[in-house]
């Protein structure tokens, strides 16, 4: 038997583990069946978590005026998926198909080791499914009383369901990534054992991390939907409709978008932790220049979220109270995304690296290391959180009797918080390695902090408080949308590069240190190939989920003529742009 | 606050204080003015104000400055965009520009500038040259552990300049100067700053040796490396294909070499790093 | 409302533009394909270090961590004074020979991890074949040391794991030690080494500081080719047949043996 073991594996190392993709090539074609396929899940993923939650507002809430208004916007989230539904499922089968036939042999392995987790992965697919069918057509049915309980179950299961399969899938991927301890290539796959391969280093951060990942993602998506739809709409109701459709989405998207970092922290370091080579790949090594890129998707973000709540802030009345402020805010950002998005080791001609003494600017070049990069992204989550509390306390009147301490307490807690992110981001510098790392942590701490306080006195400063007046949905002018429409196709897009980076640091495996590539397309490509690839794969998913949204409004547009016009409140006649001063 | 017409400003470029005012109180002219002192403060401040301080700085790599004016740029026009008002004045002199009767000059000007600013862009994009695109050099690469001299394998790490140990340090000074002016001077120069005669020539000019950045952080032994193995010895993240200096070890001896070092570090007041310096004694497995 | 869609499209088109432009504007790096390193049965030591020192930059991945200074010690200059890795790796454990030294510390990284580091090494065996882990050990001999990886090592790491299949090459059985080769052949008969042989030829003392080892090897096979001065008197004495009494690899550790006579 173990004479036979060299010529067996010589055999399957040649004949057909591979098989080309006319044109594109395999590797292509794979790539962009994966993302979208990932796009699309990520997108039926996400949208039932705040399907479920606003129902769940609509359920619980007191105001009869808001029961109303949170079950609409919880259906039309609902139908977008069902449609979405199928399409990941396509993109799914695609996926699979281009796996077995152009994969082959890698796809053996895997089958090998996962099967039994891939026969429950369609069975959880299919009740997941029809528990969506329920849950979409079962709406009106089970609309009051108890029964309305029973359907918001089905929107939990639903959820239980799809993030059961995410987990399962996950398991394959990141067995790809980090196989268990104690496999070898020579370990037979059937030797591997389901669960230790499902219960690798990287599966729960992964899982974390996307379960975060795709609630951004789907607000985002939704918001854009809604926006798409603000700015075909027709008549005043719409447009206030969709206008809080689009801020309750962006909020959504962006405020779950700022825990995410600490996700993917936690992830990168299981990678070290797993194998210094990974991650040395991911931060060091080729992919280095990948985070600047993306330091410049995340500096786009935050100016887009930003800037949408400030345009958002002409609608309510009692905002021009913080509109002198917003320029400091902006001010601050802009600084913020110089900083972060300033490289260490510049790209510079001859003549400059001769200027320069070297490829470190003797000045800028203290703006490219890792204290000043922390400080400059907590200082900007800071201040975008900042614009969250103007915009939440723009129409209001705190009556509380000690509103006036509280405030200063707020206040104060920003400025200890701001204190502390500088602090320790100067004395970074003088410092050694170790204990700058430590730092990092005091100043997430600090922000974390001030977030969960400062929201907290919020809530109580701002229970029963008067109203300077009603916010006027609807009266938003179209560039804001416009802003959701970048914040989306940039959401989509560093999905792409952070899929990129996370597949690519494998390099020339197909499992890593277990099974080689050596396929034709075996070298990880640089990021300009990439960077098509991936503004390819967004292109095609936004296509696709466009016509989604389009065919959903096709199907429903006689019932909307008989929705009760949403009870928006402020949507006055006036659709001509705020007057300002 | 009562707007004047903004165009009468552009027609008229002399203003009168209060006309100024106005001007800079307008959101157009304000992000104008920001664009501008924008790139003044990237392109000049960040290469002159920090020398005020006292510290050091160098120009902006232009793909540097591109990625700090996109940035301001952006910052800018979110500025002008985010309040409705200052938006719909920041679009006035824009709209007319584009649309009154009298500024056809304005659009006369701009149907001209923007075609051949685009031309212009295009011609230095594909304009063949004949510099090496923008690159990453590392001017100090790491040394190796050994070279091999004329057949001679020779450990540099530890090494010390054998020189130092024997003889007078006048005779080797004297002939250090005589190894110098016979082989060195045309490039780096009778002051050690690399502007020899023919050091103008070159780029990456010939190193100075005054400056502290260079022999005075270095030691001996790698000193001897870069004159032994001259350019075409660097290892790849040093550009090998990026420099003139010649491989000495083709015409001078090793002693010459070590004289020659001793001369440098005598005529500029450094100091060679020791090797006392780095590792330390707990570094001892 | 097609005004809109325009709209919208351009700007999605835009937004993916920009990024893609930037993407590809800034240097473009591919990661590195280890390539096939093929080290035949009878390959020389200079050989095995080129191939080496390949791997070392390459496909090995080593200098992610080392001559960085902060993750790994430094291998190819010096660490904390004690030499490169060739002019330590013999004494940095007590009876371990410098090749036994480093094989295991490739193999098993975390036996002997310098203090002062963390066991963050990984068993190369995972990436590298073993003939490739043999070419980076000669390599590292030969950065301060000396090489004493041979043919005959690479060549019982080419065997098949499972093993028994084919027939061990016929002198893999002969012995490898320099000295016992040089006694059986007759060498120390006219050459000097140390306080044994005789003054007929030029002496080994110190052979490896005055010759390459591609001139010992073309020495020892074609002892005509070059007479070294002061010996021409004795041109012909030595026999031309080590060629075909040596194995290859007997050959390489008796060439790899007189280099390192310094």
């Amino acid at each position: 038997m173990t004479d036979l073991f060299p010529f067996l594996q010589a055999a399957a190392d040649t004949a057909g583990a591979y098989h080309a993709f006319p044109v594109i090539g395999s590797r292509a074609a794979t790539w962009i069946a994966a993302e979208v396929h990932l796009m699309f899940a990520a997108f039926v993923l996400g949208v039932p978590m705040f399907a479920v939650i606003t129902e769940a507002v609509g359920i619980f809430t007191k105001d009869e005026r808001y029961r109303e208004r949170y079950d609409r916007l919880s259906k039309e989230f609902t139908r977008l998926l069902l449609v979405a539904y199928s399409a990941t499922a396509i993109w799914g089968a695609v996926l699979v198909f281009f796996l077995t036939t152009l994969y082959p042999r890698f796809w053996n392995h895997m089958t090998e080791i996962f099967q039994l987790s891939m026969w429950i992965y369609v069975g959880l697919f299919f009740v997941e499914s029809f528990t969506l069918y329920l849950y979409y057509y079962g709406w009106d049915r089970w609309n009051k009383g108890r029964a309305k309980y029973w359907h918001w179950t089905l929107g939990i299961l639903l959820n239980v369901w799809g993030t059961a399969v995410m987990l399962i899938a996950n398991g394959w991927l990141t067995y790809m990534m980090s196989p268990p301890a104690g496999v070898t290539a020579q370990t037979l796959p059937s030797e591997v054992g389901l669960w230790n391969a499902i219960a690798n280093a990287t599966w729960m951060p992964i899982n974390i991390h996307r379960l975060i990942a795709n609630a951004v993602f789907g607000g985002s998506i939704v918001a854009a939907y809604a926006a798409y739809r603000f700015l075909a709409a027709r008549t005043d109701e719409e447009r206030a409709h969709y206008d809080w459709m689009g801020y309750v989405g962006n909020f959504v998207a962006i405020s779950t978008f700022i825990v995410l970092p600490f996700a993917g922290y936690w992830l990168g370091r299981e990678f070290y932790e797993y194998n210094q080579q990974l991650g040395i790949t991911m931060m060091g090594g080729f992919m280095s220049w990948l985070w600047i890129l993306q330091a410049f998707l995340i500096g786009v973000l935050f100016l887009a979220g930003n800037y949408y709540l400030w345009i958002g802030m002409g609608r309510i009345p009692g905002a021009e109270r913080y509109r002198p402020y917003t320029k400091w805010l902006l001010i601050i950002l802009i600084l913020g995304v110089i900083v972060w998005s300033t490289p260490h080791t510049m790209i510079a001609s001859r003549q400059e690296l001769e200027a320069m003494g070297g490829s470190h600017h003797p000045f800028l070049g203290v703006l490219g290391v890792m204290s000043a990069k922390n400080t400059a992204v907590n200082l900007m989550i800071l201040t975008t959180f900042l614009s969250f509390l103007f915009y939440r306390r723009a129409n209001k009147r705190p009556v509380a009797p000690w509103a006036k301490q509280g405030m200063l307490a707020q206040w104060i807690m920003f400025a200890i918080a701001a204190m502390v992110v500088l602090f320790f981001g100067v004395y970074g510098y003088f410092v050694s390695a170790i204990v700058r790392i430590g730092f990092s942590v005091y100043q997430v701490l600090a922000v974390l902090t001030t977030i969960v306080v400062v929201t907290t006195l919020d809530i109580f400063l701002l229970r029963g408080a008067e109203s300077r007046g009603e916010i006027r949905w609807g009266q938003m002018p179209e560039r804001s949308q416009y802003a959701l429409f970048i914040l989306a196709v940039t959401f989509t897009w560093l999905m792409g590069l952070m899929g990129f980076a996370r597949s690519g640091i494998r390099q020339h495996w197909h499992v890593f240190e277990v099974m080689r590539d050596t396929s034709p397309d075996a070298v990880t490509p640089a990021l300009g190939y990439a960077s098509i690839m991936i503004s390819v794969c967004v292109l095609i998913f936004l296509g696709l989920v466009s016509f989604i949204f389009w065919l959903s409004e096709l199907g429903t547009k006689p019932a909307e003529a008989h929705a009760p016009a949403a009870p928006a409140p402020g949507a006055g006649p006036a659709t001509a742009p705020a007057p300002g001063d | 606050m009562s707007e004047p017409t903004p165009g009468a400003r552009v027609r008229f470029p002399r203003l009168s204080p209060a006309e100024l005012r106005a001007a800079l109180r307008h959101p157009f002219w304000q992000a104008v003015a920001l664009l501008v002192g924008s790139y003044v403060l990237f392109k000049f401040g960040v290469r002159y104000l920090p020398p005020l301080l006292g510290m050091k700085s160098a120009p902006v790599p232009a793909s540097v400055l591109t990625q700090f004016m996109v940035t301001a740029l952006v910052g800018i026009l979110i500025y002008v965009s985010d309040s409705e008002d200052r938006w719909r004045h920041f679009k006035e002199p824009i709209h007319a520009g584009l649309v009154d009767a009298d500024k056809k000059w304005i659009r006369g000007t701009l149907l001209v500038l923007v075609p051949l600013t685009v031309a212009f862009m295009t011609y230095e994009r594909v304009r063949p040259s004949l510099e090496a695109g923008a690159q990453l050099r590392s001017i100090h690469p790491a040394p190796p552990g050994t070279i091999t001299f004329r057949g001679k394998t020779m450990a540099l790490a530890g090494l010390e300049n054998p020189l130092r140990q024997q003889g007078n340090l006048a005779d080797q000074l004297v002939e250090g100067r005589r190894v110098y002016y016979e082989n060195c001077v045309f490039c780096h120069g009778d002051r050690f700053d690399g502007l020899g005669h023919y050091g103008h020539a070159f780029n990456p000019a010939p190193l100075s040796f005054t400056d502290p950045g260079t022999i005075a952080q270095l030691t001996e032994s790698f000193v001897f490396w870069r004159i032994a193995k001259g350019g075409r010895g660097l290892p790849s993240e040093g550009t090998p294909w990026n420099s003139a200096m010649p491989a000495w070890e083709d015409f001078l001896t090793e002693d010459e070499i070590w004289s020659v070092i001793i001369f440098l570090y005598e005529q500029t007041g450094w100091h060679p790093r020791t090797w006392g310096e780095e590792g330390g004694a707990d570094a001892q497995p | 409302m097609w005004r809109t869609n325009l709209k919208i499209v351009g700007l999605v088109v835009a937004v993916l533009g920009l990024y893609t432009l930037v993407a590809n504007s800034i240097p473009q790096l591919q990661s590195e394909l280890p390539q096939a390193v093929e080290l035949s049965g009878d390959v020389t030591p200079e050989q095995l270090v080129a191939a080496g020192e390949r791997i070392y930059n390459g496909a090995g991945g080593c200098t992610a961590c080392h001559g960085l200074g902060t993750r790994a010690p430094n291998l190819l200059t010096d660490e904390g004074g004690t030499g490169t890795i060739g002019a330590r790796c013999g004494s940095r454990v007590a009876g371990m020979s410098c090749k036994d030294y480093l094989y295991q510390s490739l193999t098993e990284p975390a036996v002997h991890v310098v203090e002062g580091y963390q066991p963050i090494m990984q068993d190369m065996r995972r990436t590298l074949p073993a003939d490739q882990i043999w070419a980076v050990i000669a390599f590292l001999e030969s950065q301060g040391g000396t090489i004493d990886v041979t043919a005959d090592d690479v060549r019982s790491a080419q065997q098949p794991s499972g093993g028994g299949g084919a027939a061990p090459p016929a002198g893999a059985t002969a012995s490898l030690d320099p000295r016992e080769i040089m006694t059986a052949n007759g060498c120390l008969g006219c050459h000097k080494l140390g306080d044994q042989g005789a003054a007929v030829g030029p002496p080994f003392d110190g052979m490896g500081g005055r010759l390459t080892s591609d001139f010992i090897r073309t020495s020892i096979l074609n002892p005509g080719a070059a007479i070294a001065r002061g010996y021409e008197a004795m041109a012909g004495v030595m026999p031309p047949t080590f060629g075909q009494q040596l194995t290859a690899g007997q050959l390489e550790a008796v060439v790899s043996f007189l280099s390192s006579q310094r």
